[in-house]
């Protein structure tokens, strides 16, 4: 089977379009970004609280929007995650909470979460948690089993584990009767219906990254991106001649512009993940042009009349079908990962979807015509008449 | 078969069967699940090192001022400036010679010089960094006694640099709990009450004449025990933490939670004859600074009897204060850098769908591999399935850590791993068009397509290496995984794909279905 017959598509014409695209589309990225308005460094890098809460029973958004705002703390980002039942949402707290001393910067972060917490709580109509009662949905197994050693001596423990397992798998309690599914008897369930309170959140996760150790992960992050392309190009001075080498070297600062510049115009951040991302984009993209740069070899050998433009064209068209293949595998994989993998993990497989369709253009559009570029500023001018 | 068709099978065979030994039956000890995925805490713990400075510099001022004392040396004022360093001030210059030889005898870490009304002293550099670095070192056992008291199952309590610890703790099901058992710096006295508890500083500093006696010190109640006022303390503390023998919890007279303690010989002497000497005066616990309760002493209590600490404890409450307490106090006050907290319900979220995501790559890639390939295409399959088996099987031998970055490489190089497959296919069909024979069109493709195989590999590898390298955690799994699936798929897509073709494909066929 074939994807289709060997085309004639003259690629090579529409390099001054793709070029255009390119330069514009990083132009845009960059303004973008200039202003303020994307790539916004995320918990790992700017510091601040990030936060995954659960609630009993639905709840909207405009309404923990307006808790929020009431509680002088309207800079936080609301979004509803998970199976989208309003019962799962994510804060991320204001950016900055700037003092002069780094260390109090990480408290007043931590404290603002707090405050987040409780106004949640009390959004979802929490006045305050009974006083001498704990809440099932928050409470460990430890001090669950305490808790049922007193009427369960003997059983105490195990019933705990159930409890917190099937609590672990539903995330919250909606009420004592959920509690039932973990099979511990009614008479256990009333007894804690009596003993316990069903709190109205559960905080999923909390993330709270300080400015010295943000400062110390964009310090790995820069690192990895500089040690990963001078690999990259190490490789590539072995791998290839000079004009190879230097277009190589254009469309991996292609696929890591053009990839980050779309990138910004969503409102996703940027985290640790999103540079492992990048890089893998760069390590990636870069095989396909490998595959045309052999073959353009290949084909200077058979083809020693033709022109290189053409030569080049020819190459392109014939290698075409894999180029699109072995990129429409990944990209089957990258779209299972983003629909299924889970809100944890979007943003890395947004980007590389994005990369791996970039990858695919920054290949086929721009890594022959610099070729081209470059012999037609350095070859000896004979070269070029014949 | 051919001879070295054999030992290839050979091979393959043993290196599928290994990979399957060492990966099933799958279980938590094989393949480590990170804290992203099983729930825990991953803290960057800051230990404020100057705290120990500051008890060194206070305890060496108590000490200089008693020789001073001894000896005869009059003097204005002795304060600390910063720590590790002290000025004393209004002493009689005739007097140099005598400091000086003060110091030399019993301060040998000590610098001191002498400017006019002014003297200086402060703590050799070498000191400085011992107490500095002890205060680390320390700060990590007593967090390590903690947590081993409390129970985690496999901690990691690990000092990163001069001055900061990471601690992570997988599996917690009540995060603020243990976070608080971590942080609070435990210093526990027991100290007699001079006045209070008053509603604020001034009501308690009326019949002093608004002024802190000099051998006493203003305490706030701690408002968690229920105890909102303000206590005058005496500054010297009868017993401390340190003189404790025994703690347990226990139960006070209402049978509401507390903590009983029995103390050492020499603690016990001086509880014994402190409440000997003030029946029915106060005696306040302080905890971090805050009291907790402030009994009346009723009679002298023996120095074996012990007493309890009471204050309103709930049953956690009173279990960790006995954890801390067991454990020792911090030597010097710590900061939370980093604080990532993960619950194991999402962490159980992010496992189910990485495995659902993993299962419709996975099974999309191969419907695609065999609807476009034919029976070639179920020879990838197998290579893919191959693959994956020996990736958990090296997961497990390097006891590496699944993360949920990890899943998504898993499955990334589930989509990289048939691109090997893709372009020697490929490959194959060309040399098909051009009229080679079967056996031959497979051979070429398989020799032809295997540089740019090699290389493509090679390029991701680059990338991944570096992010392990300088990567956090769950960026490091995400390399761990990509590298070993793509180091596998040169072994599965390559030399066990061709051999497929071998033993599949006979030698006078005339057709192949790709």
């Amino acid at each position: 089977m074939q994807l289709f017959k060997t085309p004639h598509i003259p690629f090579l014409k529409y390099k001054y379009i793709a070029l255009g695209a390119s330069v514009l589309i990083v132009a845009a990225g960059i303004v973008n970004v200039m202003a303020g308005r994307g790539l916004k460094p995320g918990v790992d890098f700017g510091g601040g609280t990030l936060l995954r809460v659960k609630f009993k029973a639905p709840m909207e958004a405009g309404e923990i929007r307006r808790v929020l705002k009431d509680a002088g703390l309207d800079n936080s980002v609301i979004q509803e995650t998970g199976s989208k039942d309003g019962r799962e949402f994510q804060v991320r707290t204001a950016q900055t909470v700037k003092t002069a001393d780094e260390q109090q910067e990480m408290e007043a972060h931590e404290r603002l979460a707090d405050r987040i917490i409780e106004a949640l709580r009390s959004a979802a109509g929490e006045a305050a948690p009974l006083p001498d009662r704990s809440d099932l949905n928050t409470m460990g197994a430890r001090a669950l089993t305490s808790l049922l050693a007193v009427a369960y001596p003997e059983r105490a423990e195990d019933l705990a584990q159930k409890i917190v397992a099937l609590r672990t798998q539903t995330g919250i309690f909606a009420n004592f009767e959920a509690v039932k599914a973990a099979g511990v008897g009614d008479d256990v369930v009333r007894y804690l219906e009596g003993k316990t309170s069903l709190g109205s959140l559960t905080v999923l996760s909390r993330e709270t990254v300080g400015p010295q150790v943000g400062k110390d992960l964009r310090n790995k992050a820069t690192k990895a991106t500089i040690w990963a392309l001078i690999g990259m190009l190490v490789y590539i001075a072995v791998r290839f001649k000079l004009a190879y080498g230097v277009a190589a070297i254009f469309t991996l600062a292609q696929d890591v512009l053009i990839s980050l510049s779309l990138y910004s115009f969503t409102n996703r951040e940027l985290n640790l993940p999103i540079i492992a991302a990048v890089l893998t984009i760069v390590g990636y993209s870069i095989n396909d042009t490998i595959v045309i740069f052999d073959r353009v070899r290949e084909n200077q050998k058979i083809l020693r009349r033709e022109p290189l433009e053409s030569i080049m064209n020819t190459s392109l068209n014939q290698t075409l079908s894999r180029t699109l293949i072995t990129s429409g595998t990944v990209f089957l994989t990258l779209l299972a990962l983003y629909l299924f993998g889970g809100e944890v993990i979007n943003d890395f497989a947004f980007i590389m979807l994005i990369g791996t369709i970039e990858g695919i253009y920054s290949t086929v559009f721009m890594s022959c015509p610099v070729v081209l570029f470059w012999y037609k500023l350095f070859a000896p001018k004979k070269g070029l008449k014949k | 078969m051919k001879k070295n068709l054999q030992w290839k099978v050979v091979l393959t065979l043993a290196v599928v069967v290994g990979a399957i030994l060492l990966a099933y039956p799958y279980t938590q000890k094989k393949i480590k699940l990170g804290l992203d995925l099983k729930g825990g805490i991953h803290l960057a713990v800051q230990v404020l090192t100057d705290d120990a400075l500051n008890i060194e510099t206070d305890q060496e001022i108590a000490r200089f001022q008693e020789l001073l004392k001894k000896n005869d040396v009059a003097f204005q004022s002795i304060t600390r400036e910063r720590p590790g360093r002290f000025v004393m001030t209004g002493y009689d210059s005739d007097k140099e010679g005598k400091i000086r030889e003060i110091m030399d005898d019993y301060a040998r870490d000590w610098d001191y010089s002498f400017g006019g009304e002014r003297a200086v002293f402060s703590l050799k550099q070498p000191a400085v960094i011992f107490l500095r670095d002890q205060a680390v070192t320390q700060t990590v056992e007593t967090i390590r006694n903690r947590i081993d008291q409390y129970g985690v199952a496999e901690p990691l309590i690990q000092r990163q640099g001069s001055e900061r610890i990471i601690v992570e703790l997988p599996g917690i099901d009540d995060p603020d709990r243990v976070k608080d058992l971590i942080k609070v710096t435990a210093v526990l006295e027991w100290k007699l009450v001079k006045a209070g508890p008053a509603p604020d500083e001034a009501t308690l500093l009326q019949a002093t004449g608004g002024q802190v006696p000099e051998d006493a010190e203003v305490v706030k109640g701690d408002p968690k025990r229920g105890h909102s006022g303000y206590y005058l303390l005496s500054k010297v503390a009868t017993v401390t933490g340190g003189d404790l023998r025994t703690v347990r919890r226990s139960q006070d007279e209402w049978n509401n939670p507390a903590v009983a303690f029995t103390l050492n010989s020499e603690g016990g002497a001086r509880f014994e004859k402190t409440t000997g000497e003030n029946i029915g005066k106060q005696i306040a616990i302080v905890l971090d600074g805050r009291v907790q309760s402030a009994p009346v002493v009723n009679a002298r209590i023996d120095r074996n009897q012990g007493g309890i600490i009471e204050g309103g404890f709930s049953l956690e409450e009173a279990d960790d204060l006995v954890v801390v307490l067991k454990a020792g106090a911090l030597p010097a006050g710590i900061r939370y850098l980093e604080d990532r907290t993960i619950g194991p319900s999402l962490g159980a979220d992010s496992v189910r769908q990485g495995i659902m995501a993993g299962l419709v790559a996975i099974v999309a890639v191969m419907a695609f591999m065999i609807f476009f390939y034919k029976l070639s295409g179920v020879n990838a399959v197998l290579a893919l399935i191959l693959n994956v088996v020996i990736l958990f099987g090296a997961l497990a031998y390097f006891k590496a850590t699944l993360t949920l970055p990890g899943i998504a490489g898993v499955i990334l190089s589930v989509g990289m791993a048939v691109d090997a497959n893709v372009l020697i296919f490929e490959r194959i069909k060309e040399e098909l068009a051009l009229g080679k024979s079967v056996i031959n069109s497979i051979v070429q493709g398989f020799s032809r397509a295997f540089s740019a195989i090699f290389d493509s590999n090679l390029t991701t590898i680059i990338s991944a290496v570096f992010l392990f390298q300088f990567g956090t955690g769950p960026i490091k799994g995400y390399a761990v995984t990509l590298i070993i699936g793509l180091v596998a798929n040169m072994f599965t897509a390559v030399f066990v794909s061709h051999l497929i073709f071998d033993l599949t494909v006979r030698k006078t066929a005339k057709r192949l279905s790709v």
